[in-house]
């Protein structure tokens, strides 16, 4: 199978030129908008409830696909992909949400073991991974767990597992602490910090402006569809203006 | 798709069909109901067909011939029709047999003959034809050509039940894929709910699988291989039943509804039509099934 993810010397690993999205009929989520992101770089993408943010994850991953505008992934265009295409791409993107998506009648280990098999990694190798991202995410004890038994935090814990399994070059996370409490939320966004140094690009979506502060790294400001304000080219001075 | 996928998929269908016995064997309840239905068409235009071969071996074309003919002429005649492609046996049958035999025909009534003279039946011709051409339209050709030769007179066939008989199977062999179509038809309805229901309570797993980068062709391939099981356990119920029924039929029907000719029995489907309903549940299942992604199931 080709990989997606090939050995790509370029330096961005996102680039959309003038993208908009309009759900029908007629409703404008994305306007115009111009971003790049290089390879290894720290994102939030931010703003108000309502803004965007969710939709341009989407149109990164490809469950949206882009009304105007091109969108290139890792030196690949994917505004236009057929499903094989799609599921090759999403084989290189590690993806974390808000309410984790966890199967609740699988234990942590074979969630996150689901992931590499269904991709063409045996069984035995799936689930010798899936062990030792757990164990390495602080999660040696909860194997078996059902996620349903699990705290929030363990089981976002179980997911960015899973969305590691497959050596992603991209993590996409959307509001990956909304439903956690303020501790868990620090714990998890350590988590993302640390999958950061090892190389990997990560783009967190969140409309919580105290994870901005408390995180110093690149913020791109939507509202109402529009790119408002990106700290890489204004300076760390826009954040304060993020208050929701 | 690699091993390790296709025994994902393998494990996968033999999880489903554990957990979820009851609902895999209800769906193929439906099926063996429709094929069952399919089935019974089958075997009794089988067996009707074997009435047909079976009346057909003593259909016979009857030449009378006229009188005067020497025994020279009879001999080069019979040698004629003996030469046709179609003709089985030719066997002459002279005035004084057919007096005995219609005598014997007549039995205690034969004294209305008395005061006849012996020889006022016609001698005639029994040709009896080969299996290929024991049907209405060799028949009546045959019968046309032996009218035409000199020294034969009337020539007689029995032409209407024959006829009958091959109105029958035609009806039945139509019935058989009019109604079995619509049943068909009814029946992947059915099974693609019964599949949007299998879709619908896996939904959540279905995503997942989609958003970590699994091909298609993975998530649908154990929706399809279930539905191949069902229909395969399906046509094997509607066979056993059948079956059954064809015992019960064989032996506990009374002789005086007997229909065939003594000697004869009933068949129960052949290997290839056996095929065929089994093939048929095969291709509902899976056809359901796949019809039931197609609509179900996210796409790009
Ligand atoms: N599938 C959809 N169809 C129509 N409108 C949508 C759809 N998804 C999102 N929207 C609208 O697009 C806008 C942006 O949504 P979203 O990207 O989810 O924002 P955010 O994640 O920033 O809250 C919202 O007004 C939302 O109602
Ligand atoms: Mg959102």
């Amino acid at each position: 199978m080709e990989k997606f993810a090939r050995n790509e010397p370029a330096l961005w690993m996102i680039q959309l030129f003038r993208v908009s999205k309009i759900y029908p009929p007629n409703y404008p989520a994305l306007t115009d908008i111009h971003l790049h992101i290089e390879k290894g770089e720290f994102v939030f993408v931010s703003g108000p409830s309502g803004a965007g943010k969710t939709t341009l994850l989407r149109l990164l991953f490809r469950e949206e696909e882009a009304t105007e505008g091109q969108i290139i992934v890792n030196g690949r265009n994917i505004t236009r992909l057929n499903g094989a295409r799609v599921a090759r791409l999403r084989q290189a993107i590690g993806l974390v949400f808000q309410e984790f998506k966890l199967l609740p009648s699988m234990s942590a280990l074979e969630n996150v073991a689901l992931a590499a098999e269904v991709v063409g990694m045996s069984r035995t190798e799936s689930r010798r991974r899936a062990f030792h991202l757990l164990r390495e995410l602080g999660l040696k004890d909860k194997h078996d767990a059902r996620p349903p038994t699990l705290s929030g935090g363990e089981q976002q814990r179980v997911a960015i597992a899973r969305a590691l399994v497959n050596d992603p070059i991209l993590v996409l996370a959307d509001e990956p602490t909304g439903n956690l409490d303020a501790e868990m939320a620090e714990e998890t966004m350590r988590l993302f910090l640390k999958i950061h140094e090892k190389g990997t690009t990560i783009i967190i979506a969140t409309h919580d402006s105290g994870l901005l502060r408390r995180f110093q790294h690149r913020v791109v400001l939507l509202q109402r569809g529009r790119l408002m304000a990106d700290s890489k080219t204004a300076g760390r001075s826009m954040v304060s203006k993020v208050e929701p | 798709m690699k091993l390790a996928q296709a025994l994902f998929v393998l494990r996968r269908v033999l999880r489903s069909l554990r957990e979820l016995v009851w609902t895999h064997l209800l769906t193929s309840g439906t099926m063996a109901m429709t094929l069952f239905i399919f089935g019974g068409f089958l075997l009794i235009q089988e067996n009707l067909q074997g009435l047909l071969r079976g009346w057909g071996s003593r259909i016979q074309i009857f030449a009378y011939l006229e009188n005067g003919l020497s025994p020279a002429d009879l001999q080069s005649l019979a040698a004629e029709v003996r030469a046709y492609p179609e003709v089985e046996s030719v066997r002459f049958v002279s005035k004084t047999e057919a007096w005995e035999s219609f005598k014997k025909t007549l039995g205690t009534q034969s004294g209305v003959l008395e005061g006849l003279p012996p020889d006022i039946l016609p001698s005639s011709l029994e040709i009896a034809l080969q299996r290929a051409h024991r049907q209405r339209a060799s028949v009546a050709g045959i019968a046309q050509r032996l009218r035409g030769i000199k020294g034969v007179g009337e020539v007689e066939y029995p032409d209407e039940w024959i006829e009958k008989l091959s109105l029958l199977v035609l009806g039945v062999q139509w019935a058989k894929w009019i109604l079995g179509g619509f049943l068909f038809l009814a029946t992947m309805l059915i099974v693609g709910s019964t599949v949007k229901l299998a879709i619908l309570a896996r939904k959540d797993e279905i995503e997942i699988m989609q958003l970590v980068g699994a091909p298609a062709g993975l998530i649908k391939a154990p929706f399809i291989v279930e539905g191949m099981v069902q229909g395969i356990v399906g046509a094997s119920l509607a066979l056993g039943v059948l079956w059954l029924l064809y015992l019960l039929a064989r032996y506990h029907l009374p002789a005086s509804l007997a229909i065939l000719p003594s000697g004869d029995q009933l068949q129960f489907l052949d290997a290839a039509a056996a095929s065929l309903l089994v093939f048929l549940g095969w291709l509902l299942g899976a056809g359901g099934s796949w019809f039931s992604l197609r609509r179900f199931l996210k796409t790009w």
